[in-house]
């Protein structure tokens, strides 16, 4: 005997509305923020909304941590989590907000950017809500997010994503928080969200703006410093010393042609040196494997490696990875030195940071000998 | 390097196994079957039953499931309200005694939604809709009008301005979405005119005076009729013409829009009744978006997708254009958006160098294929809709040489995408002038010498 039609809907609607409120829990949960605790040197921490008031309240708006120095000196600005799916950026930016502490200047650390991004991960790319790095005190969970805004902050996405400067681009990029400087206070969410750094960085005046990112192994753009023309010889002096440190990085010069991007139109909009870095990341490559934390905490993949071994890739690629706590200290210690090397040449106004740990002394003892321990 | 592919390969023979078993031996929907492989992938790659990642999956196609949804209704609404069959009428009159213009024109027509859309389906259910019930006046079967407006929403799809797969695969470079007008229109416009002529043109006749045209209701209804196509095209033309001053709407609220006006402005009809029908008909594609959206996650948290995108991009050189021509259409028949991310970034990169430009588009072309391959095969599936054909299949059967005509473009524009480019983006006017002018020349004289000789043939046959 068949069952009625009536039957089969409301059957096929219970067992929806049971799949859907059992995974709701884990999507969540995905909206709690994980802690950043403020490091000895942090003096006090505000919000973006401060610099762009109608972000308060959404999903959008993020913390601003301020590390101040006794003496006078330049102000740095580093962001992290523009991309939530490149933990090496977030992460740089979280090790910074703990352990920095300001001698003379100021440092400006906003580690999610995009926190919205945090909150989700991209349907269809099966990468793993959280990861958890072990610290002395016990494991510290992160959320590995979305490389744009959720949907459910902004949505739906046009056909023809035009950029407020003309540029053409997919849709879904008008949820890609570097796509979208300068930004806009009446535009989509997400150009909001980089009109409220724009105003950032108008009002604060850093001289150095530093967005910290990760990029697939086949990527040109990789272990690179990309420089807006005039942080150019910035980049190539820090390049230099990194060089002799023996960490290979590139300089590339902001392409004039691609707008929307942060180390462009901070750099054409406002007065400060614009910088991003990029470090290998193969958990968001398109050839990676299997895709799962370890992949996220050690880098290590097959695919990669046999791609690596034909040479089609734009890193070196080898059984050992790309692990996190490389891509993290590439990030700080080239952050180092380009403060060192800004203060070198503007000795009225130098920044001095320390208590931060390099390349060096994060293969050493790992990331987690740099965070906090869970409270 | 012989356990290379292992155990990511047993995964994906577990996973097409399981769909194919669940489709051809125990009957069960596409959408069901692509669920039941996602399940035992997970399964047999130690995963358990990852209820989120399933969920999530489902996800992955929400956007083009909208659009599909809004599109059928929009499609649906047109054709109760009398306005598909009359502008179907006039377009038919007033070409009626030029049958292969007319046939090319109306190729080149039901392309135009998805050259401002950017959605071969929203394409097909559009101008294609239209389209079709032209050349079923001019006396072409089902299966054949169903191929040419799937091969036109295929070739609309990548014609400009909007391409969607070339904005993606220029994203995953950083490379903008300029200077690719001109290469994209020499890489559609003539294929399509191309294909138009072999699948329609041994089966059309002139439409003579007493034709049997379409019904016209513009006496009864005068230009409210149209008010419904207006203004879809309204919202995507101003959408478009003015980013940042017109919301954005989105194609599907300008689809929902359209179709609420549609009732008061042709012949009265029950539109929660259509829409419920409409639903009824698109429900087995978008069952199958979302199957295939949880096969593509399964696959990407498995490392299946890595093992396929690997095994393809990583042939030698003398193997890679064969790859590409083979994997492209293949990983399109889940999307083509999909294929144009996940294959066409890693293969353009691999061919980075001169004639980027040109290289993308021809990336873009093979994605489009995708649409296609079976199980999914939007393109066709959505002409069978329009056209009332039951079996896609004689559809997709019809598309066959016009499918290896894109292929040999394609592959064609690869090979010489550095010289192409040369000449359509970077040589004097006066020699692009030239070579468009050519182009452009032996187009017409073709379709001009072929309405000659359809004429002449029509008199053979005349008493």
């Amino acid at each position: 005997m068949r069952a009625r039609p009536w039957v089969t809907g409301a059957g096929f609607l219970a067992l929806v509305a049971v799949v859907v409120t059992i995974s709701a829990f884990t999507f969540l949960d995905m909206h709690r923020d994980r802690p950043i605790y403020a490091g000895p040197g942090v003096t006090r921490v505000g919000k973006l909304s401060a610099y762009f008031p109608s972000l308060a309240g959404t999903g959008l708006d993020t913390d601003v941590y301020y590390l101040e120095g006794e003496a006078p000196g330049a102000t740095v600005l580093v962001l992290g989590g523009t991309h939530p799916n490149e933990p090496g950026g977030f992460l740089a930016a979280v090790v910074l907000v703990e352990n920095a502490v300001v001698q003379r200047g100021r440092l400006i650390v906003i580690p999610r950017a995009n926190r919205s991004g945090f909150t989700c991960t991209d349907p269809g790319e099966g990468q793993p809500q959280v990861y958890h790095i072990p610290t002395p005190g016990g494991p510290r969970e992160f959320t590995f997010g979305s490389r744009a805004t959720n949907p459910v902050h902004q949505w739906p996405d046009p056909v023809v994503y035009v950029n407020r400067l003309g540029q053409q681009l997919t849709g879904s990029e008008v949820r890609n928080l570097n796509r979208s400087y300068p930004g806009s206070p009446t535009g989509y969410p997400t150009e909001r969200l980089g009109h409220a750094i724009m105003e950032l960085i108008r009002i604060e005046k850093p001289a150095l703006s530093i967005d910290l990112h990760e990029a697939s192994p086949e990527y040109p753009v990789i272990n690179a410093i990309v420089a807006h023309p005039r942080a150019l010889e910035l980049a190539v002096k820090a390049a230099m010393f990194l060089e002799l440190e023996g960490m290979d990085i590139a300089v590339e010069m902001s392409p004039a042609t691609l707008r929307g991007l942060s180390h462009r139109e901070w750099g054409d909009h406002t007065d400060t040196l614009a910088l991003l870095l990029e470090a290998p990341n193969p958990s968001q490559g398109r050839l990676r494997g299997r895709t799962d934390t370890h992949l996220v905490l050690t880098g290590q993949d097959k695919f990669y490696t046999q791609a690596g071994t034909r040479n089609r890739l734009y890193v070196k690629f080898t059984e050992r990875g790309w692990p996190l706590e490389e891509r993290v200290g590439r990030h700080l210690q080239t952050l180092k030195v380009l403060i060192e090397t800004y203060s070198a040449a503007n000795r009225a106004t130098p920044v001095v940071v320390a208590g931060f740990p390099g390349l060096v002394e994060l293969r050493k003892n790992g990331i987690g000998a740099y965070l906090r321990p869970p409270s | 390097m012989t356990n290379l592919f292992f155990p990511e390969a047993w995964v994906f023979i577990a996973m097409v196994g399981t769909f194919l078993l669940t489709v051809f031996l125990l009957r069960q929907p596409v959408a069901l079957a692509l669920l039941a492989g996602s399940i035992m992938g997970a399964a047999v790659a130690g995963l358990g039953f990852p209820l989120r990642h399933l969920v999530e999956g489902a996800f992955v196609y929400l956007d083009t499931i909208l659009i599909i949804a809004c599109a059928m209704l929009f499609m649906r609404g047109i054709q109760a309200s009398g306005l598909l069959e009359t502008v179907a009428h006039h377009i038919a009159r007033s070409l009626r005694n030029w049958p292969t213009v007319l046939l090319v024109a109306m190729m080149v027509f039901a392309m135009t939604a998805g050259m401002a859309t950017g959605s071969s389906t929203a394409s097909v259910l559009t101008t294609g809709a239209i389209a079709a019930q032209v050349f079923v006046t001019m006396g072409l079967d089902k299966a054949r009008v169903g191929a040419l407006i799937a091969i036109a929403g295929l070739l609309g799809m990548i014609a400009p301005p909007v391409n969607i797969p070339v904005m993606i695969i220029g994203g995953g470079v950083d490379m903008p979405y300029e200077g690719f007008y001109l290469p994209l229109l020499v890489l559609t416009v003539p294929t399509a005119v191309l294909a138009a002529l072999w699948i329609g043109w041994r089966g059309i006749r002139r439409l003579g005076e007493g034709s049997n045209l379409p019904p016209s209701v513009h006496r009864e209804y005068g230009l409210r009729l149209y008010f419904p196509l207006l203004l879809f095209v309204g919202v995507v033309v101003a959408e478009r013409a003015f980013p940042t001053g017109f919301p954005s709407l989105g194609l599907p609220i300008a689809f929902l829009a359209a179709y609420a006006i549609s009732p008061l402005c042709g012949r009265l009809f029950n539109p929660v009744k259509t829409a419920v029908q409409a639903i009824h008909d698109a429900l087995p594609i978008l069952g199958i978006l979302v199957g295939v959206g949880t096969f593509i996650q399964v696959m990407t948290l498995t490392g299946a997708r890595g093992m396929i995108v690997e095994a393809f991009a990583g042939l030698p050189r003398s193997l890679f254009y064969g790859s590409i021509a083979v994997s492209m259409p293949l990983f399109g028949a889940v999307s083509a958006f999909g294929s144009a991310s996940i294959l066409g970034v890693p293969f353009l990169l691999n061919l980075l160098g001169a004639g980027v430009i040109v290289t993308a588009s021809s990336l873009s072309l093979f994605a489009s294929l995708g649409d296609l391959v079976p199980p999914t095969a939007l393109a066709g599936l959505f002409a069978a809709q329009v056209v009332g054909e039951k079996n896609y299949l004689r559809i997709l059967a019809r598309c066959g040489v016009p499918a290896l005509l894109i292929a040999g473009v394609a592959v064609a524009s690869l090979v010489g995408a550095p010289t192409l480019e040369r000449v359509l983006t970077r040589s004097p006017a006066l020699s692009r002038g030239l070579f468009l002018s050519g182009l452009g020349l032996g187009l017409t004289l073709l379709v001009l010498g072929l309405e000659w000789l359809k004429r002449a043939l029509t008199r053979k046959e005349e008493p």
